[in-house]
């Protein structure tokens, strides 16, 4: 028998009050791997991720982290559970300091010296955000927002951590940044599960990917065969 | 006479005092509107219930307030955790009116528990009498107007302080920011409401054992505090706690010096034509909304 895998969900179904926007959806994410969850607007990916999360209430179906069910969770447990979370539209507490989202990721860490401790380590890891350590939050620019949620989202060292369209919005510039920091990300160890509107970029760096359609799995595969098939290339990579 | 600098100092002075108390008033109001989005009518009751424990401690049991004050505190947070656990969680979400109408109503039934309880009498605690001769500048400050007056301004820079460095403080700022956020990063987000709930309880509560020195005051005394506090709101910038210290401290003042110059009838109205000032020539509040809440 092998390890279960780190993440595994069965069967899936959500809503948002009495309208089902999840049917059946599986995925699975072994510890290690980047996993992307494609598809178009409203196919269901932030659900799937709030449905993890506890923040969309589950119909049916199960939601496993390395083995153990953890369906329906308070979602303020999540950190206690190992998973980071980053929503999508990089949302910050606008009108505190950067130092200070960062503290808020770690707010479980009771004690202030280890808690100060996390903050300089994820700082180290941001060269450009401990620059601006004492800035309100809402006063940086697209890229430098998504670094701090991310950063905040890293200060448990979760086992799983789970982006919701990290790239959405910003320049160019930034959009390489971020790609290049979820490798170091997977390179430190970090198993991660992204959702991404920039689909190619993101079966680029990922190992497989799931393509998601009217709340249903459509596509499964490892990211270099979604990237060659001919139905998720014309759909969903813009391509012929 | 009226223009020497020490009538003028004395004036100064004792408005800062007074508005010490509205201060720590409005600050309480504050906080549960910037973090619950809930305007809380009762405040103006959670207020008396201090005043009137002040006043049962000092009568039956010949405790002093400023002994009491500390018991007081504890007993309205604790009540004000159970307010928020039992009532106004079910509010939050909820449009604004909703949350008007059941804080209205609660503010109704507690203040008619107050006169089925005590009647309509007004009360006072005559402690602390006289006052402080400051030979320096030549001037006296009432013994209880000065001794309200500091612990209301430590109390209110004290929740400032707790808000702005500690990290139960912080938290209660990122469940006003941004609530979901708030959870994934940890925080029990119901009990850091009830937490602030208690809080803002415990505040009205030590506004309402240092009223009970300072005036004497009946069930029916917290409205017209409740009325004053909005606009101290509205002046200093709603959501936005300094402003509510700096709105509180400016009403004290202003209405001093009406109440010096003209009359104390015209000192009672100040507030709200000050409000209208401020509506008129600066809509946001002094502070505005956008600046550091907290
Ligand atoms: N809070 C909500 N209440 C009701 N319906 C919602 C809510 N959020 C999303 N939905 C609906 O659920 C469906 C899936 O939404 P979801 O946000 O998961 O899509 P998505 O794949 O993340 O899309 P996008 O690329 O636009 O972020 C959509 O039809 C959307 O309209
Ligand atoms: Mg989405």
């Amino acid at each position: 028998m092998s390890a279960p895998p780190l993440l595994h969900l069965q069967q899936l179904d959500a809503s948002y009050g009495p309208i089902q926007v999840l049917f059946s959806v599986q995925l699975e994410v072994q510890p290690g791997e980047i996993v992307a969850l494609i598809g178009p607007n409203g196919a269901g990916k932030s659900t799937v991720i709030k449905s993890i999360i506890g923040l969309v209430r589950v119909l049916r179906g199960q939601i496993r982290l390395a083995g153990r069910e953890i369906t329906g969770m308070a979602t303020h447990h999540a950190p206690l559970h190992g998973i980071g979370y980053v929503p999508q539209g990089r949302i910050l507490f606008a009108r505190m300091t950067v130092r200070e989202n960062l503290e808020m990721g770690a707010f479980l860490q009771q004690d202030p010296r280890e808690r100060r401790r996390l903050v300089e380590e994820v700082l180290d890891q941001f060269p450009q955000l401990a620059a601006r350590a004492q800035v309100l939050a809402g006063h940086l620019s697209g890229g430098e927002q998504q670094m701090l949620a991310i950063g905040r989202s890293l200060m448990m060292r979760p086992k799983l951590l789970m982006l919701d369209e990290p790239s959405l919005g910003l320049s160019p510039k930034y959009v390489d940044q971020i790609f290049a920091q979820l490798l170091v990300l997977r390179d430190q160890g970090h198993t991660l599960l992204m959702v991404e509107q920039n689909a190619a970029r993101a079966l680029e760096i990922a190992d497989r990917g799931y393509v998601l359609e009217l709340g249903r799995n459509r596509f499964a595969d490892r990211a270099s065969a979604l990237l060659e098939n001919e139905a998720v290339r014309r759909l969903y990579l813009g391509g012929v | 006479m009226l223009w020497e600098s020490s009538v003028l100092l004395q004036l100064a002075l004792s408005g800062l005092l007074a508005g010490a108390l509205y201060a720590l008033l409005a600050c309480g109001l504050n906080l549960v509107f910037g973090v619950m989005g809930v305007i809380n009518l009762a405040h103006g009751e959670l207020m008396i219930a201090g005043a009137f424990l002040s006043w049962l401690a000092y009568r039956y049991i010949d405790l002093h307030p400023l002994v009491v004050l500390p018991l007081v505190m504890g007993l309205l947070y604790g009540f004000g955790v159970l307010l928020q656990r039992w009532l106004i969680e079910r509010l939050t979400g909820r449009d604004e009116l909703t949350s008007l109408l059941v804080t209205y109503g609660l503010s109704i039934l507690l203040m008619n528990l107050g006169l089925l309880l005590f009647s309509a009498d007004f009360r006072s605690v005559p402690v602390l009498q006289g006052g402080f001769y400051l030979s320096s500048l030549d001037l006296v400050i009432s013994k209880p107007r000065a001794v309200a007056g500091a612990i209301s301004l430590a109390l209110t820079l004290g929740i400032f302080g707790f808000l702005r460095y500690h990290r139960m403080g912080k938290a209660i700022r990122a469940v006003s920011e941004q609530p979901e956020v708030a959870m994934i990063c940890g925080i029990d987000v119901a009990k850091v409401r009830q937490m602030t709930f208690g809080i803002a309880a415990a505040m009205a509560g030590a506004a309402g054992v240092l009223l009970s020195i300072l005036y004497s005051f009946s069930p029916e005394t917290g409205g017209e505090f409740l009325l004053k506090c909005f606009a101290v709101l509205v002046i200093g910038g709603m959501g936005n706690f300094l402003g509510a210290l700096l709105g509180g401290l400016l009403l004290g003042l202003v209405e001093a010096f009406v109440g010096g110059f003209f009359n104390v009838q015209w000192a009672e109205a100040v507030a709200y034509l000050l409000l209208v000032l401020v509506l008129l020539l600066r809509p946001g509040g002094l502070l505005g909304q956008r600046h550091a809440v907290f």
